[in-house]
């Protein structure tokens, strides 16, 4: 699945009831929206510079300033900061809210929208 | 005091307190009257010392004690944070309920409506701040709102509702509330005999009650206290009082303040009014009466100046068209008086007279010369003419007389047009330099003078002009004095007002003097019985709250002492006698957030949880703000203590309760509730995490709602979760057990950071055997405990191709091993 379509997916169980999801909507969300975060910055390494893909995400969010500016880099820093902590279990930390899911959907379209359009 | 009076509510006790208190009658209405409102009290107030009804005691205290109860469901829609309905379904018996869920979730709208629905009537709700009231209805739900609590009656089967609601639209006290008995009709609230537990044990603990605790300002804390101590009531009619003092010194003072402004607009004034106000005015006490009949208009005494410009504008004089018609009426009765010229009316009568005995003459001796002259003869032709000739000078000295008549009836009226002189125009009449009266005296005299003295001709040729002139005169005179007269009722309109509104002020200040000595003995009185109920009511609870705070302290150094509220008005605070380590000091300034939210509690609990209370259950939300994590223990354990003989309702915002009661096996029910946009909010019920995760990844794969590499991914996820929680778990156990502090536990959980290094803590204690991993789950998990520890590594970033049903089980009993 491309970027978009995690996101359009990741749009229909936060806006709408979708089956078998209750109450672990949240989360589910979540891991779609990481995995559209993912997915864009790979197929950016792709073209932008190959051997960055096998990197782990923390050595991706420092090399994506140089490549593709530093407002993308810092859309993409916060979104990860956030959905890292959601899709990984804390102790004491309940599921992550609408509004914060919104926010992080929000940052990845436009991250994606972003990076689709650099070389 | 006795238990039972402790035990009475805030209306009784004050009530008790008044017979005895030699306060009088109309200070003991105005603390009553506090105690029930703003309403009340203004109405009080008004009364003036007039006595009203004091108010009697609300419903007689029922000698049955209440039936038990406790929450079946709670039932909320378009209120708050939660838009279509919402419901909370809870064990009708004693038991810990927790309901975790962000902040924003809709827990505290849930805990609020419980509240609310309940307790709508208590000035509790009216005192919120207004971004509150504005906000309490959903804004995504566009129809009623409705609050409806599910309650079981010990003892009764069936279902007893309590239901609140409002109307689309209308404001928060449009809402209506009633009760209903099992398939029964609906019933007011107060049938259920819930009005004064509900004061006294409130089982509700707000979320804002425990914030103004550690807001650090003494007064809202006392007041805060005092509110959990369930006397809202007093500290509600001690504000209601002081600011009824307030405005009554006010009041007290505003007339003599707005008073050198009025004398100041009289002394501006001719009016001689003004004079006679500043009198009044100025006197001690200024007299009312006076200022009261000079505000209205006219004044006490007859007003000279008034009186002549009333009199100098009702002059009456004729018009100068009627005096015209007179003097030409006059000039042509002289016309025909001169016409008769001679031909005087008495020799014509006598001629005629003398012909009528010529005639007699004639008839008795026809044809015989006239005996006058003794020539002609006076025959029949003769007689004939002389017949003519009668009757020519009869008519003539008719009309003579007639000529003569008009001339004298003409003279009179002319001379009758204007009287003497009004004595409004004497000389040395009315206020002098008011208005010139000369001009019209002086023509009027002229007039008089012609009018007295004249003849006929005189009139004729001088009655005009000088009546002209009168008129004229006069009418100058009437025209300046209605003006005069305009001019000073304009001058003193504003004057006439501010002397009303002054009486008005005046007449207030008197009543407000009054009632202020009134308000003054009540404030003070409230004060010390308040001080000495307050005291009362800590007391029976002091052992428990004791008991709460050592249970709920664990490493806190503070040892908690009898509580006591002191001081009034703005030096009110709570006074602790507490020990630091066995030293006295002064408690509220050491105490941390978490250990004044225990207090909060300790004082709580023991009153909420009291034998005498129907409510046996008690609802508090999110008491584990900023509590650490040793005091989040105690907390569990306290809760779980209160939870052996009643239904205790926990809402809190993370899991950090939820966690200590699992590790501490305490029985607990844990729901988890999420908002969707759109303020959809959805209940679950939770049970550990693992197994929360396990559940939602076995969901998630089933469902064919998402497309397979989305599900595939979110199902690993979920996964992953599992494992990591499975970890945790097994860590927190292991290292707690053994007596590690709880911040060194979570560092450590917080600082392995990826799966591997989590599984690897879990197995080996130590976070960086991540090598030996593999291995290890080969031991214990096999190799489907393997795969499914790859997958939770990969499987989120590319999707898992395998069986995803067989892959969840397979974490489930990888799961398993872990926690072991």
């Amino acid at each position: 699945m491309t970027p978009r379509e995690l996101l359009d997916e990741a749009d229909r169980l936060l806006s709408a009831v979708v089956p078998g999801t209750r109450g672990r909507w949240p989360r589910a969300c979540a891991w779609l929206i990481r995995l559209a975060l993912e997915r864009a910055l790979d197929d950016f390494w792709a073209r932008a510079l190959p051997e960055a893909a096998t990197c782990g995400m923390r050595a991706q969010l420092l090399l994506l300033p140089r490549y593709a500016g530093a407002a993308t880099a810092d859309e993409a820093r916060q979104a990860w900061l956030g959905l890292a902590r959601a899709t990984h279990h804390h102790a004491y930390d309940l599921a992550p809210t609408a509004a914060e899911l919104r926010r992080w959907h929000g940052h990845v379209r436009a991250l994606t929208e972003r990076l689709g359009g650099l070389p | 005091m006795d238990p039972e009076r402790a035990a009475a509510s805030v209306e009784d006790l004050i009530l008790d307190r008044l017979a005895g208190s030699g306060l009088s009658e109309q200070a003991g209405d105005l603390i009553m009257a506090a105690l029930l409102g703003d309403d009340e009290l203004a109405a009080a107030v008004r009364a003036d010392g007039e006595r009203g009804s004091r108010p009697e005691r609300a419903e007689p205290a029922p000698a049955a004690r209440p039936v038990p109860v406790y929450l079946r469901s709670v039932i909320v829609e378009g209120f708050r944070g939660i838009g279509p309905q919402a419901a909370l379904r809870l064990q009708p018996g004693p038991g810990l309920t927790v309901v975790t869920g962000r902040n924003g979730s809709g827990k505290s709208s849930l805990a609020e409506a419980a509240e609310l629905a309940l307790t709508g009537d208590n000035k509790r709700w009216s005192d919120r701040p207004a971004t509150w009231r504005s906000g309490w209805r959903n804004l995504h739900a566009a129809g009623p709102t409705r609050i409806c609590l599910e309650l079981a009656l010990d003892g009764q089967p069936g279902v007893t509702k309590v239901i609140r609601e409002w109307p689309a639209g209308d404001g928060l006290e449009a809402g209506t509330a009633f009760a209903q008995r099992p398939g029964g009709p609906r019933l007011p609230l107060g049938e259920l005999g819930w009005r004064e537990p509900l004061e006294l044990f409130r089982p509700f603990l707000s979320y804002s009650e425990l914030g103004a605790l550690v807001s650090g300002k003494p007064s809202e804390m006392h007041d805060s206290l005092q509110a959990i101590l369930g006397l809202d009531a007093l500290i509600g009619a001690e504000r209601r009082l002081s600011a009824a003092r307030r405005e009554a010194e006010a009041a007290s003072k505003r007339s003599g303040a707005e008073l050198p402004a009025l004398l100041g607009l009289l002394a501006g004034l001719a009016d001689e009014r003004a004079r006679r106000a500043e009198a009044a005015l100025t006197g001690r006490p200024p007299d009312l009466a006076v200022i009261d009949a000079l505000a209205s208009g006219g004044g006490t005494a007859p007003d000279e100046a008034a009186a002549w410009l009333n009199q100098a504008a009702a002059i009456a004089l004729p018009g100068r068209e009627a005096a015209r018609e007179a003097i030409a009426r006059l000039a042509g009765a002289q016309e025909r008086v001169a016409a008769l010229a001679g031909t005087a009316a008495g020799d014509s009568r006598r001629l005629a007279r003398l012909l009528g005995e010529a005639l007699e003459h004639h008839a008795a001796h026809p044809g015989e010369p006239c005996p006058v002259c003794g020539g002609l003869v006076l025959d029949e032709a003769w007689a004939g003419r002389a017949r003519a000739e009668i009757s020519r000078l009869t008519a003539a000295a008719a009309a003579a007389d007639q000529a003569h008549a008009d001339l004298a009836a003409a003279t009179r009226a002319v001379r009758a047009l204007a009287g003497p002189a009004p004595p409004v125009l004497a000389e040395g009449a009315g206020p002098g330099g008011l208005i010139d009266a000369a001009p019209a005296r002086e023509a009027w005299r002229a007039w008089q003078e012609l009018a007295a003295t004249g003849t006929v001709a005189d009139l004729i040729r001088e009655a005009e002009d000088r009546f002209g002139a009168l008129a004229g005169a006069v009418a100058q005179l009437r025209e300046r004095a209605a003006v005069a007269l305009r001019q000073r009722s304009a001058d003193w309109r504003p004057a006439a007002e501010a002397l009303a509104a002054w009486a008005a002020s005046e007449r207030s200040a008197r009543r407000a003097a009054v009632i202020l000595t009134e308000l003054r003995a009540a404030i003070g009185w409230l004060r010390r019985a308040g001080g000495e109920i307050r005291n009362a009511r800590l007391a029976p609870f002091a052992d428990r709250s004791a008991r709460v705070w050592q249970m709920l302290r664990q490493e806190s150094n503070v040892e908690l002492g009898p509580v006591r509220l002191e001081g009034a008005a703005t030096t009110r605070r709570v006074a602790l006698d507490v020990t630091i380590d066995g030293t006295p000091g002064a408690a509220l300034a050491v105490m941390s957030q978490g250990e004044l939210h225990a207090l909060g509690l300790a004082l709580f609990l023991p009153r909420a949880t009291a034998p005498d209370s129907p409510f046996r259950f008690v609802v508090i939300d999110d008491p584990v703000q900023s509590m650490d994590p040793a005091k989040v223990d105690g907390l569990a354990q306290l809760l779980a203590w209160a939870a052996r003989g009643r239904q205790v309702v926990v809402f809190t915002h993370d899991d950090r309760l939820p966690e200590a009661l699992r590790r501490l096996q305490l029985p607990a029910t844990i729901w988890e509730v999420a908002r969707r946009e759109r303020s959809v909010v959805e209940l679950r019920k939770s049970e550990d995490p693992v197994s929360l995760y396990l559940d939602d990844a076995r969901a998630l794969a089933r469902t064919g709602e998402l497309p397979e590499e989305a599900r595939a991914v979110v199902t690993a996820g979920f996964c992953r979760s599992a494992i990591e929680a499975a970890c945790h778990e097994a860590v927190r156990a292991r290292r707690i057990g053994a007596g590690a502090r709880h911040a060194d536990v979570e560092r450590a959980l917080a600082e392995a950071r990826t799966v591997h290094q989590v599984v690897a803590l879990a197995l080996f204690d130590d976070a960086r055997r991540g090598d030996h991993v593999a291995a290890r789950l080969r031991e214990l998990a096999g190799q489907p405990g393997v795969t499914a520890f790859q997958a939770a590594k990969s499987g989120t970033h590319d999707a898992y191709r395998g069986d995803l049903a067989r892959l969840v089980e397979d974490t489930a009993r990888l799961a398993g091993v872990l926690r072991r």
